[in-house]
C-alpha cells in the first residue's frame, strides 16, 4: 500500500514536470527504505548496474568523440554528397541522425547535428523547420533499431538479458522500413517547399567538411574504440559478458589513449570534463527509479497490474502483444518512458507463467520497445531528444510549437506503429 | 578608493531609440568600443559594443550558448554577404541589440571589484546610481591606469 502511494505520488510528480525527476525519483527510493518497504541492501539489488554502465560508458565515449569534430564531418559531407540540393540535405541529413541514433544515445546525436543543420539551412536561406522535424523522428526511430539506440532498449535487453544481434535481428528490420517510410513522406510533404538559389548552393558546397576534424589523433582513436564497443555488443553474449562491461571498459580505453601522454593536472581536467558530460540527471533518475520499481515489486503491486491487464485482454497472447505496442506508443507520447518501461518490465516477466515460459514472451518485448520507443515522436515532450532540438531551435529564434509539431508528428508516429503492428502480426503471431 | 572617484563622469552616450548604423558612426568618430545606451531620463538600459557587431555577422547556429558549433574553420568566406548583413543591420534600433554581458556597478563600488571585473571580462564598466539606475558614467581600463600612475 505504501508502495504504491509514493509510486503513484513520484508518477504524478514527474509528469507534472514542476520537479527535477532525479530529485523526485531519489526522494522516492529513499521513502520505500524509510518507510520499510524496503532493505537497503533490497534496494541495492533492484538497481540494474547493466543499464546503468552501458548508458555511463557509452556518454563517455561519445563526449571524447564529439570533440574531434566527426559528426559535424559526417553531416556536411553528406550534405556535399547531394550537391546541397535542399530536399537531398534533409534525406541525407535525417539518415545521418538515424544511424547515429542507432549506435549513440538520441540526445547526444541531435545536440551534434541540430548546431550544423542550422548552420547549412542559414546559408541556403530555406526554413529550418522541417529539416528539425525530421531529425527529431529519425533520432527517435533510429534509436529503436538497436540494443544501445535508446533507454528502453537498453532497460529491455539488460533486465531479460536480450543479446545485441537479437535486437538486431528482430528490430532493425522493421526500424528500416519506418525510416523509409517516414523519409518518403517529409519527401512528398515539404519536398517541394524546399527552393534555393544556386549561389547559395555553391557556398554550401565550398563548406571544407575535413577543416571540421580538429583532432585526427583523437579522431582516429575514438573511432577505433567504438568500433571496437560495437565489435564487443555483437560477440558478446557468445563471451558471456554484459553489454555494460563492454561500453565501460571501452570508455576507460577511449580515456587512457586520450590521457596517458598528458602531465598529470591536464589529465585530472580532461577526465573530469569527460565524466562530467555525462548526463548524471538520467543516470541518478534510472537509479531511483530501479528501486522504486523494485519496491512496488516486492509489495506485490506489479503482479496484481499484470493479472489486471491479463484479464482485460482475456489472456489472448496477441491481443496482449498488440495492446502493449499500441498502449505503451500512445503512453509514451505524453510520458516519460523510461519509468513506463520500468514498470513494464517486471509486469510482462509476471506473465511467463500464462504464456507458456520465458521463451515465449518475446513478441511482448519486442512491442514494449516498439511502442516505448516509437512513442516518444507523438509530441514535443514524448522524448528527451524532442525537447533538446526545441531548446536550441528556441535560442536560434526558430522556436518549435508543441500544436505545430503534434499536427505532424503525432500522424508519422501513428504510422510508425501501424506498420510494427503489422510487422509484428505476421512475424510473430 | 571607490569607482565614483575615478570615472569617466561624462561618457558618450547613445540613446536607446537611435539605429544600429548611427551607433557604428558614433564608437568610429568617438573612438571609444562600447557605448553606454540611456533612455530620455537617463536611465541606463545597456551596452552596445563590439559584440554586437560580430553577432549580427555570425551565423545563428555560432550563438547557441553552450551548443553552438565551436569553430567555422570549414566555413566558406563570403565578403558579400557579411557586407550585406552588416548593411542590412544599419537601421535596426540599438534596443534590439542591448546585451548585458556586464552587470552595471555602483558610485560606491570598490576599485578593486572593477579591476576583477576586468578580469574576467575586459569590458567598459557602466556605473549607475543606486535605486534610479541613471547612468553615472564609465570606468575603462585607463580611468584605473591613470589613477594609479600620476
Amino acid at each position: 500500500m505504501i508502495a504504491a502511494v509514493v509510486f503513484i505520488a513520484v508518477y504524478a510528480l514527474v509528469i507534472s514536470e514542476k520537479i527535477n525527476r532525479a530529485i523526485l525519483a531519489l526522494l522516492g527510493a529513499g521513502l520505500m527504505i524509510l518507510c520499510g518497504v524496503l532493505t537497503q541492501e533490497a534496494a541495492i539489488r533492484g538497481v540494474d548496474f547493466n543499464t546503468i554502465g552501458l548508458l555511463l560508458g557509452m556518454m563517455v565515449i561519445v563526449a571524447i568523440t564529439g570533440k574531434s569534430g566527426v559528426f559535424q564531418y559526417v553531416a556536411i559531407w553528406s550534405a556535399k554528397k547531394v550537391n546541397a540540393q535542399p530536399v537531398g540535405v534533409m534525406i541525407m541529413l535525417s539518415l545521418v541522425t538515424a544511424v547515429f541514433s542507432a549506435l549513440l544515445d538520441n540526445v547526444t546525436t541531435v545536440l551534434l547535428i541540430v548546431p550544423v543543420t542550422l548552420l547549412i539551412t542559414e546559408e541556403l536561406k530555406v526554413k529550418p523547420y522541417p529539416y528539425l522535424l525530421a531529425e527529431i523522428l529519425c533520432s527517435n526511430i533510429g534509436g529503436t533499431a538497436t540494443l544501445i539506440g535508446d533507454p528502453p532498449n537498453i532497460m529491455i535487453g539488460s533486465a531479460v538479458g536480450i543479446p545485441f544481434n537479437d535486437f538486431v535481428i528482430h528490430l532493425t528490420p522493421v526500424v528500416l522500413v519506418i525510416l523509409l517510410a517516414t523519409v518518403a513522406v517529409f519527401y512528398f510533404v515539404w519536398g517541394k517547399e524546399l527552393v534555393t538559389t544556386e549561389e547559395a548552393r555553391r557556398r554550401v558546397m565550398s563548406f571544407e567538411a575535413r577543416e571540421a576534424i580538429k583532432d585526427w589523433r583523437l579522431l582516429r582513436q575514438s573511432l577505433s574504440v567504438l568500433a571496437a564497443v560495437i565489435a564487443g555488443f555483437v560477440l558478446a553474449h557468445s563471451m558471456h559478458l554484459e553489454p555494460a562491461t563492454i561500453a565501460m571498459f571501452g570508455a576507460a580505453l577511449l580515456l587512457l589513449l586520450d590521457n596517458y601522454h598528458r602531465p598529470a593536472d591536464e589529465q585530472t581536467h580532461n577526465v573530469h570534463n569527460a565524466f562530467s558530460e555525462a548526463e548524471w540527471v538520467t543516470l541518478i533518475f534510472f537509479l531511483g527509479l530501479f528501486i522504486l520499481v523494485h519496491g512496488l515489486e516486492s509489495a506485490g503491486v506489479i503482479r496484481w497490474m499484470a493479472q489486471q491487464l491479463l484479464s482485460a485482454t482475456g489472456g489472448d497472447f496477441a491481443v496482449t502483444a498488440i495492446a502493449i505496442l499500441w498502449g505503451s506508443a500512445i503512453l509514451s507520447a505524453f510520458i516519460d518512458n523510461i519509468p513506463f518501461v520500468a514498470t513494464m518490465i517486471p509486469l510482462i516477466k509476471s506473465m511467463a507463467p500464462t504464456f507458456g515460459g520465458e521463451q515465449a514472451l518475446m513478441p511482448l518485448w519486442w512491442a514494449l520497445s516498439l511502442g516505448a520507443c516509437l512513442g516518444g515522436n507523438g509530441t514535443l515532450i514524448g522524448a528527451s531528444a524532442n525537447l533538446v532540438v526545441a531548446g536550441i531551435s528556441e535560442r536560434a529564434g526558430q522556436p518549435i510549437r508543441f500544436l505545430q509539431f503534434l499536427k505532424s508528428s503525432f500522424l508519422l508516429m501513428l504510422m510508425s506503429i501501424a506498420i510494427s503492428h503489422v510487422y509484428i502480426y505476421f512475424r510473430y503471431l | 578608493m571607490n569607482v565614483s572617484t575615478i570615472m569617466n563622469a561624462s561618457p558618450v552616450t547613445i540613446s536607446v531609440t537611435e539605429t544600429f548604423g548611427n551607433a557604428l558612426r558614433l564608437m568610429e568618430e568617438r573612438r571609444v568600443h562600447a557605448l553606454p545606451v540611456v533612455d530620455a531620463a537617463g536611465v541606463y538600459k545597456g551596452t552596445f559594443d563590439f559584440a554586437d557587431i560580430w553577432k549580427t555577422l555570425l551565423p545563428k547556429a555560432a550563438l547557441l550558448g553552450m551548443d553552438s558549433l565551436t569553430d567555422l574553420s570549414f566555413v566558406s568566406d563570403a565578403q558579400e554577404i557579411l557586407r550585406e548583413k552588416l548593411a542590412g543591420a544599419g537601421s535596426r534600433p540599438v534596443s534590439e541589440f542591448l546585451d548585458r554581458r556586464v552587470e552595471p556597478v555602483h558610485p560606491d563600488t570598490p576599485v578593486k571589484e572593477a579591476i576583477l571585473l576586468f578580469y574576467r571580462l575586459d569590458e567598459d564598466i557602466p556605473v549607475v546610481e543606486r535605486g534610479t539606475n541613471r547612468l553615472a558614467g564609465i570606468v575603462t581600463p585607463w580611468e584605473i591606469l591613470n589613477a594609479l600612475r600620476d
